[in-house]
């Protein structure tokens, strides 16, 4: 897998607070193949989203996205959306580790949702930490990522690190 | 340094780590279920296909289906079961029990150790004095499978210091409700919650397990209760280890706390969660009395011998309503042989209760458990998010044993000072349950 894109622009899709892995992708649904999953991502919570997303958009959030599960299912689902980054108030910490491991790009920004509305257009740079909302102009500042992840997003994720990582990499 | 460092140190090599570092450690045992498994197998073919380091190390339990209802199921089961043979993995099948209560029984999770497992309630061992941590598939696939290894960012600690002892109807399930409504969904993200002080160190082994079960509620990490007597006394009764991943169980040192959270459980009244979110925590008195249709004992927070006699003792003060089904699941095997041999399934048959075979019940309502628009039911389950079981217009409602039994005889959600008037004789109840 090649490195992920760590800036992205596109329209912003708004969701609220404490949002499950459960309601990411229904226990149902985990056995699909992962491009079908897709496009059952959110459908209770948002009905409109996996059919109208488009790649590079942004999905925006709340408190704690993603408890529940630790599986990572979701988070390739997500990513499968053609969704180029998930901003959120804070992560459930499975889901932010997942979404590095699997090369989903993601960003922690305190109020993001006072400051974005459905539909909006933000460009998001992860190495830089801030989100543009491009309607307002407005520039809002997210916390910094460990370079740590940074770096395994380069990577495109953990499975091509893993080797190095345990000091089992061969020349 | 505190237990969370220590066992990380220990496991990676190190004399000293700090709270926020990232390190690569030793992982003592890999748990998955027959969801988990099949998704973390899918990957480590596709993707990885070298062979399991330490097979030994990696355990699979069944327990999400009990028997699968239909093909779809059965052809997942095939996989997990030809896949774990293949690699020589502990592989306990359908009808073993929840899969955190078989590992612990079966002594794949020991103190001092590093756990990790895709069901987000793996940071249960922490109640054995081991780090144990929810990662997903591709950690798994990727590092542990492969190496016998994983990444860790070290988490800052706070002690969790709980003062007092319960009053009557109260239980150990009700602080762990409470606690997850007081520290809040999110409230301590990538945390290690270090379970301590005066209602700890009293309670039993079992009571203790409930505590660490929410971490990951709350966003925590993982949460850790410090091995002591009870702990190595449960470890005694336990299969040995399996080679090269037993340890000394360590404590932190004493006085390093950086962040002490306190709360007094002498007044806590019987609480329960109500949908949509396990955050929504209220005292069973201000919860409204609705109706259900369903009861459960099962699920991470039941299904223990200590739940069946409490319904037991319930049962026999008021009768079951005829409303009310009433589902007992017991979380292993162990469990179901010791409720023939009390008797309790024999008196829980005959006040109209049904068992089910030993499994995570209707979690996810994956084998059981769904329920239809208007529905509700109270249970000892660990999630209430909406739609879980079922349509989302049903209920699930989470609460302790005592109080699901106590509702199963009235019909609604009730409190169980309400059967059991008499104080005295309550806490006679909850004390004479524990073994």
């Amino acid at each position: 897998m090649s490195g992920v894109a760590l800036q992205t622009r596109g329209r912003a899709w708004v969701v609220g607070d404490n949002i499950p892995t459960d309601q990411l992708v229904k226990a149902r649904r985990v056995f699909l193949p992962i491009p079908e999953m897709a496009r059952y991502v959110l459908e209770d919570e948002h009905p409109g989203f996996a059919s109208g997303v488009s790649a590079g958009d942004v999905l925006v959030t709340g408190r704690h996205f993603g408890q529940s599960s630790g599986r990572a299912i979701a988070t390739k689902a997500i990513k499968a959306t053609g969704v180029g980054c998930v901003v959120a108030e804070y992560f459930a910490r499975t889901f932010y580790r997942n979404a590095f491991e699997i090369g989903l790009p993601v960003l922690e920004v305190p109020d993001i949702r006072q400051h974005v509305s459905e539909g909006d257009e933000l460009s998001v740079d992860i190495v830089a930490g801030t989100v543009k909302n491009e309607r307002t102009g407005e520039v809002l500042e997210g916390r910094p990522t460990d370079p740590f992840l940074l770096d395994m997003l380069r990577a495109g994720g953990l499975i091509p690190l893993a080797p190095t990582l345990a000091g089992e990499a061969t020349a | 340094m505190k237990l969370a460092e220590k066992i990380l140190a220990r496991a990676s090599g190190r004399d000293e780590v700090t709270a926020g570092e990232i390190v690569v450690a030793n992982v003592d045992g890999l748990v998955m279920h027959d969801l988990s498994s099949y998704l973390t197998s899918k990957v480590y073919e596709e993707r990885i296909g070298l062979p399991v380091r330490y097979p030994e190390r990696v355990t699979v339990v069944f327990d999400h289906t009990f028997s699968p209802a239909d093909e779809s199921t059965a052809d997942v089961l095939v996989h997990d079961r030809a896949w774990a043979k293949r690699h020589n993995l502990n592989l306990y099948d359908c009808g073993s029990g929840n899969i955190h209560h078989v590992v612990a029984r079966g002594g794949h999770a020991r103190p001092g150790g590093v756990i990790v497992g895709s069901d987000s309630h793996t940071p249960v061992y922490g109640a054995l004095g081991a780090i144990a941590v929810a990662l997903g598939n591709d950690s798994h696939a990727s590092m542990v499978l492969p190496y016998g290894k994983a990444w860790f960012r070290v988490p800052e600690t706070v002690h969790v210091t709980l003062t007092g002892q319960l009053p009557a109807g109260t239980t150990a399930r009700d602080i762990a409700l409470w606690l997850t409504g007081q520290i809040g969904e999110g409230g301590a993200v990538y945390k290690a919650l270090q379970f301590e002080g005066e209602w700890i160190e009293s309670a039993s082994f079992w009571d203790r397990w409930l505590l660490p079960l929410i971490t990951v509620d709350v966003g925590a990490k993982c949460g850790l209760i410090e091995p002591d007597e009870k702990t190595l006394s449960f470890m005694a009764g336990v299969p040995g280890a399996a080679s090269g991943t037993d340890h000394e169980p360590l404590r932190g040192d004493a006085g390093d706390v950086s962040e002490r959270w306190s709360y007094d459980v002498s007044e806590l009244e019987p609480q329960v969660a109500c949908p949509p979110t396990v955050g929504n925590v209220k005292n069973v008195a201000d919860a409204g009395g609705r109706e259900i249709g369903w009861a459960e004992l099962g699920g991470h927070g039941g299904g223990r011998i200590e739940d069946l006699r409490l319904a037991v003792e319930v049962l026999r003060r008021a009768p079951r309503h005829p409303d009310v089904r009433f589902n007992i699941v017991p979380s292993s095997r162990q469990v179901m042989a010791q409720a023939l041999d009390e008797g309790l399934v024999a008196e829980l048959h005959a006040a109209g209760a049904t068992f089910f075979p030993p499994s995570t019940g209707s979690n996810q309502a994956v084998n059981m458990g769904a329920m239809a628009a208007g529905e509700a039911m109270i249970s000892t389950h660990s999630r209430n998010f909406p739609g879980r079981n079922g349509s989302t217009e049903s209920e699930m409602y989470l609460a302790s044993a005592l109080t699901v039994a106590a509702s199963a005889t009235q019909g609604r959600i009730t409190d169980p000072r309400e059967v059991i008037s008499d104080a005295r004789e309550l806490a006679g109840v909850t004390a004479g349950v524990q073994s």
